[in-house]
């Protein structure tokens, strides 16, 4: 199976896939799984979530192609992961039981191993500690450049629970990372 | 402002937010300056966490769902349709069976003739068809072009009902149909023919 870039997603395809073409569909596919996977796994707790996520996502992007407005590789990118965002918090909404903080106050938890790889690795376990909703608020803001405003609509809540939520996050993973807090 | 920084208000002061006594305190206090330089720091480092590969190739699924998904709502139409031209066929031998109307009154039972056998045809299909039944990309395309020149041609039906196309056009057009479902219910059973548990 070859792979295919973003690049290969051009115009032409867009506009067949927004006709409903079945190969310009799968280019769109191959050209998205990664980031719609990377984005699904960063805001849901398992890989099975993620890839339920994923092909939650693909299914509407398929089926909803043609009402897509633009033809622009870069607009196709943000409108793919706002569909992609949104089957995640739907998710997440549903699985609120389990969405608690596992670190506990005074943070049980402190990065330990040295380097960049040891930070990495510090960052994802403090990542995982954090609550499903807050994890999801602190990628989408400070990664994927959402605003508090798109947050608080794609999660049908206020902003202020957006901003909630994105300090909490920043606590906690100031915490979880071992940052002393001279604040 | 005499106490340091909040992370709220070090997070509005990064996102080019927050009151003028917080930006105040931020040019005088070195420790809210550095705790905002780590917070910098931090969501550097997340962006720069790398990317997943997904584990499976969900590809297959998601095609097989929404040929479905298209085959459910041409069945929806084609139930409509069908009746419509057999009530547009009653209607027309009912009128035209006088003296001087004889080949639009066989056109008109060719017509019917061929209604009848996509209908069998569809009755066919749905006994062979079953919902979540994995094929392989191929079969799936294949059967999402079937489906797609069929939903042309209904349309192109719907259409003529609405005007005065001849009976002989109004044959080619459930001629075409009635090969295109052929095609269909033959790639439909084919890959259960193959696979022969």
């Amino acid at each position: 199976m070859t792979e295919i870039t973003l690049a290969a997603v051009d115009e032409l395809a867009i506009r067949r896939a927004k006709k409903g073409d079945i190969e310009a569909l799968e280019r769109v596919y191959r050209a998205y799984v990664s980031t719609v996977y990377s984005l699904a796994r960063r805001m849901c707790r398992t890989a099975e979530e993620a890839e339920e996520v994923l092909q939650e996502t693909f299914l509407e992007v398929c089926k909803s192609m043609h009402k897509f407005r633009g033809t622009a590789p870069g607009m196709l990118t943000a409108w793919i992961k706002r569909v992609a965002a949104s089957k995640a918090l739907i998710r997440i909404r549903h699985e609120k039981y389990r969405d608690v903080e596992e670190l506990d106050e005074d943070g049980g938890w402190a990065g330990t191993q040295d380097g960049d790889v040891g930070l990495r690795m510090d960052l994802e376990t403090a990542l995982s500690q954090l609550s499903d909703t807050s994890r999801a608020v602190v990628w989408l803001h400070d990664v994927e450049g959402y605003t508090h405003e798109e947050i608080a609509e794609l999660m049908g809540k206020t902003v202020s629970f957006s901003k909630s939520q994105l300090s909490r996050a920043h606590a906690r993973l100031r915490t979880a990372l071992g940052e002393e807090a001279r604040c | 402002m005499l106490r340091h920084c909040t992370i709220e208000e070090l997070l509005e002061l990064r996102d080019g937010e927050g009151s003028t006594a917080a930006r105040s305190h931020l040019s005088s206090c070195e420790a809210c300056r550095a705790e905002l330089d780590r917070l910098h720091q931090r969501v550097a480092a997340l962006k720069s966490l790398p990317s997943f590969t997904a584990p499976r190739d969900r590809w297959p699924v998601v095609i097989g769902a929404v040929v479905a998904s298209r085959r459910r709502k041409r069945i929806a139409r084609v139930g409509w349709t069908s009746l419509a031209a057999a009530a547009a066929i009653v209607l027309l031998i009912g009128v035209r069976s006088i003296p001087g109307s004889g080949p639009d009154v066989l056109a008109a039972q060719e017509v019917e003739s061929l209604v009848e056998e996509s209908q069998e045809l569809e009755v066919l299909l749905q006994e062979h068809y079953r919902e979540g039944r994995v094929v392989n990309v191929a079969t799936a395309a294949a059967i999402a072009d079937l489906e797609d020149r069929i939903a042309l041609i209904d349309l192109g039906i719907e259409r003529a009902q609405a005007t005065t196309v001849t009976q002989d056009d109004m044959a080619d057009l459930w001629r075409e149909r009635v090969a295109l479902m052929d095609q269909l219910v033959t790639t439909h059973v084919r890959p259960v023919t193959y696979v022969g548990y």
